[in-house]
């Protein structure tokens, strides 16, 4: 039995331990504008393996630019950006992972968000709790600002919902004789995805068109040969996809295969892409298919030309092989230069205060978010015309009036 | 009705396929009692050699089966003598770890050559299909499934009618007897696992016609291969097919006729009452543990 004295050591020293370990744990944000002059590092996740590889090596060459561009011009507030990539794999697993070894062991200045909004909400919930800001371009679905994370701006300019009702808008602008009748609704079970063509389905219904089949179908799908018969069974006259690229791809060659030809065809993601798409599906196949995007490389937004100048010239290629994902990430850059350029300061805290208040401009437009970091803007609608994705709608930015109805396959 | 008969017709194309896949996974564990957790990863080799001949060279897809076939075949036997034959009798159970290996490794080797885009081989009738009575029948899986069936009887034909069969099905009866009756069973599993990966070499080329890949691709493949084979009963040609088909039907019919969150549903059902009524598999015979 120990006596009281050496009980009593005991105790200090475990409280002492204790102590020890807490003072050395959770680290705090670094106050950029308090630490000594070094380059300003910047910790990003990025989807180069798996379901996403395709779209996040655009997001990766979009921060790449940025970095390249403000390094030339002297850094941020005197320091030279630093960009740590890490490889989630597109998975939600690792990205948390990821932006954990940013923070507690790489210690990085800032971080950047990763692809798509299943990542999105993820990481910004690891940022959250060690209080860093997560500026993001790319992870704007609903149940991103659920959340309610005060550290989370999206560089939108809109949301996923928002963004997808520029084709409930268009729809709606027809002449009731020219509008669907019915429509159909095959979706990736995916936060960006499922609920942008969920929106437009309740949008739709109120409107009168009646839904002839709407599912949802899990991500490790491979083969979408089974929806579309039911789909195609159904005949609706329109179709609105919740899709991301390779599903996307998948449910085209479906169509074609089972020779099911819809009046209007609207797929959330997959046609964006503008080399992927045509490449998987075949160019000659795309006439007529629709999608909304925050950017194009001919979208008339202040800055845009000179971003797609620089691009060519740092990637090579043509400016109609951009990646909107691409620009998107770039405008995370561009608000971090404005509050840096605004304040002084280049903190967390500044960023998250700054960003959540006001209006900035970036390459994929005005930028504004609420309190939760959503986006309040809007997207355009873009058809595949002879080959090349065109503006169509609004009118006041369209390059030329929307091709209806979707020719039939070729 | 009319679309009831459509996920039919598609189930079974896509079944015969998931066959040739499996039939590999099947001779491997017969011949050498291993589960080849790789069998999924030499399909998607499959598949990049043949997107590489056809983009580089223009070869077609079905033809460039002639040049995979073979190369698989080398890669697998290869693999075979230099990681697996070592710790075959000796440490037996290893060899699912380093099978396993193998997949991560072959994975990371295409990931470094090819990338990590999804790719797909975009022939001309890709997206062809013919209508008979009113029923779509995709070109590419109309074929797929045709070669599949081919390649599948050849097997068959040279399981039961060569001494290189003869020899494959007395190692996988009784190794020792077949040993002690001059069979070279090490050779013998050591061309039975290129073999394997040989017919999965052909059907990777046909998986690369019918669906987006990556080098990750391996990971769904192979949970639905193992799937396919516990419910047909290692070690059975005949329960592999059975397999493939009652997968590809039931989530074909499920995803068309009810809901495809719902398709993968029936079938892992299927293998949980499998492995609790009759563990052996639909076609699988009882094995006799060692004296």
């Amino acid at each position: 039995m120990l006596s009281t004295g050496t009980r009593l050591r005991s105790w200090i020293l475990a409280i002492g331990l204790c102590a020890g370990v807490a003072a050395c744990g959770t680290p705090a944000p670094t106050s950029s504008s308090n630490a000594p002059k070094g380059p300003l590092t910047i910790g990003i996740s990025v989807s180069l393996t798996g379901d996403f590889s395709n779209t996040g090596k655009a997001a990766q060459l979009g921060y790449q630019l940025w970095a390249s561009q403000v390094n030339a011009k002297g850094g941020i507030l005197g320091r030279q950006v630093q960009l740590t990539f890490a490889d989630d794999a597109s998975s939600p697993t690792q990205v948390v992972t990821n932006y954990q070894n940013f923070i507690s062991r790489d210690k990085v200045d800032l971080v950047f968000g990763p692809y798509s909004s299943l990542l999105t909400l993820a990481a910004a919930k690891v940022a959250n709790r060690y209080g860093y800001a997560f500026v993001e371009g790319a992870g704007n679905g609903p149940s991103v600002f659920a959340a309610h994370l005060p550290n989370l701006i999206d560089a939108g300019p809109a949301t996923a919902i928002n963004g997808a009702q520029v084709w409930g808008d268009y729809i709606l602008s027809l002449p009731a004789d020219q509008r669907p009748k019915t429509a159909a609704y095959p979706s990736l079970d995916d936060p960006f995805s499922q609920p942008a063509a969920a929106a437009l389905q309740a949008r739709f219904e109120a409107a009168g068109i009646k839904t002839v089949y709407s599912q949802t179908y899990p991500a490790e799908t491979t083969s979408l040969g089974g929806v579309i018969a039911k789909v195609a069974s159904a005949s609706p006259d329109m179709v609105v996809s919740g899709s991301q690229d390779a599903d996307g791809w998948a449910q085209v060659q479906a169509m074609i295969q089972q020779k099911f030809n819809p009046k209007f065809l609207f797929m959330t993601n997959g046609p964006e892409n503008p080399v992927d798409f045509p490449k998987n599906v075949g160019a000659q196949n795309t006439q007529g298919i629709f999608t909304s995007d925050v950017w194009t490389y001919g979208a008339p937004i202040p800055g845009n030309s000179a971003f797609v100048q620089a691009y060519v010239a740092k990637f090579g290629g043509d400016p109609s092989q951009i990646d909107s994902t691409s620009a998107q990430t770039y405008a995370v850059g561009q608000l971090i230069e404005a509050v840096a350029a605004k304040t002084g300061k280049i903190d967390n805290q500044t960023i998250i205060a700054t960003l959540h208040q006001g209006s900035y401009q970036t390459v994929v437009g005005i930028v504004s978010v609420d309190q939760y970091g959503a986006p309040k803007g809007s997207q355009f609608l873009e058809e595949w015309i002879g080959g090349k994705l065109t503006i169509v709608y609004p009118p006041s930015i369209a390059e030329q009036a929307p091709v209806i109805p979707k020719p039939t396959w070729p | 009705m009319h679309l009831l008969i459509q996920a039919i017709i598609l189930g079974i194309l896509t079944g015969g396929l998931y066959a040739l896949m499996t039939s590999g996974l099947t001779l491997t564990f017969g011949t050498m009692r291993i589960i080849n957790m790789a069998q999924g990863v030499f399909v998607v080799c499959g598949a990049y050699i043949a997107f590489t001949l056809f983009n580089y060279l223009h070869i077609d897809p079905f033809l460039s089966i002639l040049v995979s076939t073979p190369l698989l075949f080398a890669i697998g036997f290869t693999l075979q003598t230099f990681l697996l034959k070592p710790i075959r009798h000796d440490a037996h159970r290893l060899s699912l770890l380093m099978t396993w290996a193998m997949a991560i490794g072959l994975e990371g080797i295409l990931s470094f050559i090819f990338g990590t885009d999804f790719r797909g081989i975009l022939t001309s009738y890709q997206n062809s299909s013919w209508t008979i009575a009113g029923y779509e029948i995709p070109v590419v899986r109309a074929l797929a499934f045709l070669l599949s069936v081919a390649i599948l009887v050849g097997m068959f034909l040279l399981l039961t009618r060569t001494k290189f069969g003869r020899s494959v099905r007395a190692v996988s009866q009784r190794e020792s007897a077949a040993k002690l009756l001059g069979v070279n069973t090490d050779r013998t599993a050591a061309l039975a696992f290129g073999l394997g990966a040989a017919t999965a070499g052909a059907a990777g080329a046909m998986f690369g016609l019918v669906s987006s890949f990556d080098p990750a691709s391996h990971y769904d493949l192979i949970g639905r291969l193992l799937a396919i084979c516990v419910i047909g009963g290692l070690g059975s040609n005949a329960g592999a097919i059975a397999g493939a088909v009652i997968l590809a039907l039931s989530e074909s019919l499920v995803q068309a006729e009810f809901s495809p969150a719902w398709s993968s549903v029936p079938f892992y059902v299927l293998l949980i009452i499998v492995l609790i009524a009759r563990p052996r598999g639909l076609f699988g015979v009882r094995t006799r543990g060692a004296i």
